[in-house]
């Protein structure tokens, strides 16, 4: 019991740690060279500008985080069905995948542009762009739990006559856990990147369009401030994505 | 009857079950080719019930293919295996494999691992918890019922594996090397055990080794199979009486066995 809470002070107590000195060290560095704001902040001035005006950045927070979830939710309900697909059907597996890997060279980012010219300014790119970016990493990740099965594995359960339908639930669904949750892991944060990004591109609401907009203003420290949510919610939900990734597979087996 | 020790019964005589029991399992005229290779050429032989027969060969000659069409699993290219009279066209209830490597799920428990098989035949769970429980204690790991795979020895792993090859109660076990990858000392061990667990079920079993020793050891009967392409080129009843200690190893009608063994298999290198 105090070992467990032991454990869970470390795996808080490190981040939490490291993060504080290298903060320290960036503001004692930006004041001790004197540089200026606009070219580097202090996170003392970054954290000032967030409480002063935290009703902006709140209303701009959560179509942001609302979009990142939603794409991710379903890029993880896409890329396991696609991957079920990839791992049951010869054509899917023989056809598709390799042009779904090729297709990856593209840089997704730059569609956004032509997400904008079809489905207007609103919420659609962005989310369609969260999706796109995080379904590829899901898709291969669940495929290869589902495939990554020893053949002695599936003879052993066809010799009890196990069904396909329960060496998928039984055998192939519990293998692909952690490779569904390492899968999760890469595909949160780069739903927050494609989110960003397309409100960068265009859009009216949203932390990239507050970041585009400070830009252009160069008002430096509300610009650190969203890089630092952005990357800071993207930890955050790492982390909790790991930690009730590895619970879940603890509570599988 | 033949003679109390080593009798090496007759070149058409080959392969029929052993005193006049009923043959559970009849193999007739088997053959397997995979693609231009020809892995069986001709097998025939019966196994008698209860009767606990081993299957001798060099590496590579056949004898995993040969379990894997009695358990069903693939399909002869050539003549036909019967079970109780029937024709094996697929896996069946009534057999139970033991695979080289013990294939358990690693995110089971041990318990839960010789569970899987109720799990997939559909049947009821407390009643056959029961008899895990039993089989467990019988193999002497129940006090690790509820520990994962990964935390027990290669030896206790075998043993779990032997455990879901029983829990159902199949008539047949099949076993396809079972100790080759355990260190000499337990593989003795195992091999006692497994002739305790055996005197105690009762069930028809097709052991498939290339050890000599474990095959004398454990057998009422050895056929022995020749290279690739395989064909059964020699028999031998052992008839040395039971609970066999591994003490038996020693004695001298014990290595008047396993040297006819040796012999018919340097006989087969030779051609
Ligand atoms: N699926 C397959 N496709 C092609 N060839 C195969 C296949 N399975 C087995 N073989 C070949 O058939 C022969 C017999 O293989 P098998 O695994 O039955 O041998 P074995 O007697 O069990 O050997 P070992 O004692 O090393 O396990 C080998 O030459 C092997 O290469
Ligand atoms: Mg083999």
């Amino acid at each position: 019991m105090r070992n467990n809470i032991g454990k869970y002070a470390a795996t808080i107590g490190w981040p939490v740690l490291v993060t504080t000195l290298i903060l320290l060290a960036w503001e004692i560095s930006v004041r001790m060279l004197g540089i200026r704001s606009i070219i580097l902040p202090p996170p003392s001035a970054v954290l000032e500008t967030m409480a002063h005006r935290h009703d902006l950045l709140l209303t701009h927070l959560w179509p942001s985080l609302y979009l990142t979830v939603l794409g991710f939710l379903l890029s993880v309900i896409g890329g396991i069905f696609v991957a079920v697909l990839i791992t049951y059907s010869a054509i899917v597996r023989k056809g598709f995948y390799p042009v779904i890997v090729v297709s990856q060279v593209i840089p997704k980012i730059s569609i956004a542009p032509l997400f904008i010219v079809w489905f207007g300014t609103g919420t659609m790119p962005s989310l369609l762009l969260a999706f796109l970016v995080a379904f590829f990493p899901m898709t291969i990740n669940a495929a290869m739990g589902f495939e990554s099965i020893d053949e002695d594995i599936h003879r052993m359960a066809r010799t009890f006559m196990g069904s396909r339908w329960q060496i998928f639930w039984k055998i192939r669904m519990p293998n692909a856990m952690p490779y569904i949750f390492g899968g999760m892991k890469i595909s949160i944060t780069l739903a927050i990147i494609g989110v960003i990004v397309s409100e960068f591109v265009a859009s009216q609401e949203g932390i990239g369009y507050l970041i585009k907009l400070a830009g252009g203003l160069l008002d430096t420290p509300p610009l650190w401030d969203h890089r630092g949510r952005g990357k800071l919610g993207g930890l955050l939900a790492a982390t909790t994505r790991g930690r009730r990734g590895r619970r879940r597979m603890m509570r599988c087996s | 009857m033949r003679s109390a020790v080593a009798s090496s019964a007759p070149a058409r005589a080959l392969g029929r079950a052993r005193d006049d029991g009923a043959a559970i399992v009849s193999i007739a005229a088997l053959k397997k080719t995979f693609g231009d290779l020809e892995a069986i050429r001709h097998l025939s032989f019966d196994v008698g019930d209860g009767e606990f027969l081993s299957v001798l060969g060099p590496s590579g000659c056949g004898k995993s293919t040969l379990l894997m069409m009695v358990a069903g699993l693939i399909d002869p290219t050539a003549g036909e295996i019967r079970i109780q009279g029937a024709k094996v066209t697929g896996p069946r209830r009534e057999i139970g494999v033991v695979f080289q490597s013990p294939v358990l799920l690693p995110w089971r428990t041990v318990l839960q691992n010789v569970l899987f098989p109720i799990e997939l035949l559909k049947l009821p769970r407390p009643h056959y918890r029961r008899r895990a429980m039993e089989l467990l204690r019988m193999a002497k790991i129940d006090e690790f019922a509820g520990v994962l795979p990964r935390q027990l020895s290669g030896g206790m792993r075998q043993r779990v594996a032997i455990c879901r090859a029983l829990v159902h109660d199949p008539n047949i076990l099949l076993m396809d090397e079972p100790f080759s990858a355990l260190d000499a000392i337990t593989r003795d061990e195992m091999a006692v055990e497994l002739q305790r667990i055996w005197q105690v079920n009762r069930k028809t079993v097709i052991f498939v080794t290339h050890s000599i020793r474990e095959a004398a050891f454990l057998s009422d009967r050895v056929v022995v199979m020749g290279r690739r392409p395989a064909t059964i080129i020699d028999e031998l009843a052992i008839e040395l009486p039971r609970p066999r200690p591994i003490a038996v190893t020693e004695d001298e009608t014990f290595n008047r066995l396993v040297r006819h063994l040796r012999k018919a298999i340097e006989a087969s290198h030779a051609e």
